[in-house]
């Protein structure tokens, strides 16, 4: 079963301090309150935690929303052993 | 040429007129004419410079796909061929700058770079026309002093398409204003008293200490609108670099405010990657990744110790605000009656400490700023007169018009009476739109000639047209 968007959102709800947080895929940082350039590393690291999995720079730089984010997660997943 | 000169303004209509006659598939190549056309008025070899630096980023974006391990090199490359001129510019001959002084260096080499960088992470694929690349770079509305605009954004408004002119005219018209009636009426009691910092004390410091941040904001905010408005006219929004940044109620509120094209790019750019490879350092790596951004930002300006002041004194600023910033939404969520109070002494606290980095942003040398900061208090009691001296001296009618402006300013990008008076008008029935448009272009005009005529005589370089 695919899970990756609760615990996302789980993650989402812890950083940015808002348990009314609901995700979307064409959510970006400016439709959440609290989500910008200096906390957005400290939920790429939750995340990381989460799925243990590692991320690089580029793919963090070029995700544009959070529906990328989701799908970046489940292909790391996938290609877990 | 600059901005307010009469030539650019001809200039610019003669552009938009040729522009506008250009069938669409023809119009990156016209605005490229046009850029080099503009960049060469300022030094032929200096737009070569610009031409061979272009055409090595256009190949090297082509060839990525093949070799990754070109675009940190070239990103290097780059960042030393700006840094060469930085430095070179600290010595008394001026070495390599002396000789040739790239026009917009410090813009046009962001762009370069962001266009290098954004293609190796994938974020953009390599532009395939070299005619479109070439036109991003030089694009004079942006090239002597940005906004600095992301390659994406640029070439997804190609080929630049006809758009309403007035309302990009009136944004020009709000420039020079501001430029013309406010910052340079201001620019002689800031200057007199910097240029004498020593022999002053108490009230002409406070004076500068107030009145160079208000100055500062209404000339570079009028010469984005300027750049702005510019690129609209010829098809091409260009990135907002303010958002009423004396409102701001923090640090990082701020930072978030002002000059939002040269902070996004660093935090792009400088700050993501840093954050990224020291993300399992905790508080110490968000520390030193804040550091190194603000002391960039500083030192973009200028490589010098009044400038790495200034950034040193962010990068303190918006560290206490980031690690204290749970704890302080904290406090307020559970004590709500402390709210409004928190949120004005806010932006009272963050008013002061940039007025305080803007001090150094100023002063030539770390010294003046220490004595301006440091004398604000001593014999401020007989020192009334020697403001009214300064004042006496400066004109006392250009400081009040340039106080009324900035009043007027303020109150204008508060309220925005523009936005409500255009929603009032668009409901109304065609003739009244029109009356409305047609005075509003004729108010413009007026305003235009009255401050070139104005400003023929003295005209004041924009403070962010040396970097």
């Amino acid at each position: 079963m695919n899970d990756t968007k609760e615990r996302i959102q789980i993650v989402f709800r812890d950083i940015f301090d808002d348990d009314s947080i609901v995700l979307r895929d064409d959510m970006t940082a400016a439709d959440v309150e609290n989500w910008d350039s200096l906390n957005h590393i400290d939920m790429i690291v939750a995340i990381e935690s989460e799925f243990k999995i590692r991320f690089t720079t580029a793919e963090v730089t070029s995700l544009k929303n959070v529906g990328e984010l989701m799908a970046l997660v489940d292909k790391k997943r996938a290609a877990k052993p | 040429m600059t901005f307010t000169e009469p030539l650019f303004l001809l200039y610019l209509v003669l552009c938009v007129v040729l522009n506008r006659l250009c069938p669409a598939r023809g119009r990156a190549a016209f605005l490229l004419l046009a850029s080099y056309a503009f960049y060469l008025t300022w030094s032929p070899p200096a737009a070569a410079i610009l031409a061979i630096l272009t055409l090595v980023t256009f190949a090297a974006g082509l060839a990525l796909a093949k070799a990754q391990a070109l675009a940190p090199v070239l990103a290097i490359l780059l960042t030393v061929y700006l840094m060469a001129f930085k430095v070179a510019l600290l010595t008394p001959s001026h070495g390599i700058a002396g000789l040739i002084m790239p026009l917009g260096i410090s813009y046009y080499s962001f762009k370069l770079i962001s266009y290098v960088l954004d293609v190796h992470w994938g974020k953009i694929p390599a532009e395939k026309s070299l005619l479109n690349f070439a036109a991003y770079i030089a694009f004079f509305p942006q090239i002597v002093a940005g906004p600095i605009q992301r390659p994406g954004d640029f070439f997804a408004q190609l080929p630049p398409k006809p758009v309403h002119l007035v309302n990009p005219i009136l944004r020009i018209a709000w420039g020079l204003v501001k430029k013309l009636m406010i910052a340079d009426n201001l620019a002689p009691a800031v200057n007199a008293i910097y240029g004498h910092l020593t022999s002053l004390h108490g009230a002409p410091l406070w004076a500068a200490f107030y009145l160079f941040p208000l100055q500062l904001y209404a000339d570079f905010s009028g010469l984005t609108d300027i750049a702005i408005g510019s690129g609209q006219l010829l098809g091409v929004t260009g990135p907002e670099n303010f958002d009423r940044p004396f409102t701001a109620s923090s640090i990082s509120g701020f930072w978030r405010r002002w000059h939002m094209s040269l902070t996004t790019w660093l935090v792009d750019y400088v700050f993501m990657p840093l954050r990224m490879a020291s993300r399992r350092a905790g508080a110490w790596g968000l520390s030193f990744s804040i550091a190194v951004n603000m002391v960039a930002i500083g030192l973009w300006h200028g490589l010098t110790g009044s400038y790495l002041a200034f950034g040193l004194l962010n990068a303190a600023y918006l560290i206490v605000d980031t690690l204290t910033n749970k704890r302080r939404a904290k406090f307020f969520k559970q004590n709500p009656a402390w709210d409004r109070a928190g949120s004005w002494l806010g932006w009272l606290l963050t008013f002061h400490l940039i007025f305080i980095a803007e001090v150094f942003f100023r002063s030539p040398h770390v010294s003046d700023a220490l004595w301006l900061l440091g004398h604000l208090a001593s014999g401020l009691a007989g020192s009334g007169e020697l403001l009214r001296q300064v004042v006496e001296e400066t004109g006392r009618h250009a400081l009040a018009i340039g106080l009324v402006g900035y009043l007027i300013l303020e109150l204008g990008e508060r309220f925005r009476p523009d936005l409500w008076l255009r929603e009032l008008y668009s409901a109304g029935p065609r003739w009244l739109r029109w009356s409305f448009y047609s005075s509003g272009v004729m108010a413009s005009i007026l305003a235009l000639a009255l401050f070139l005529v104005h400003a023929a005589g003295k005209r004041a370089p924009f403070l962010y047209e040396i970097f």
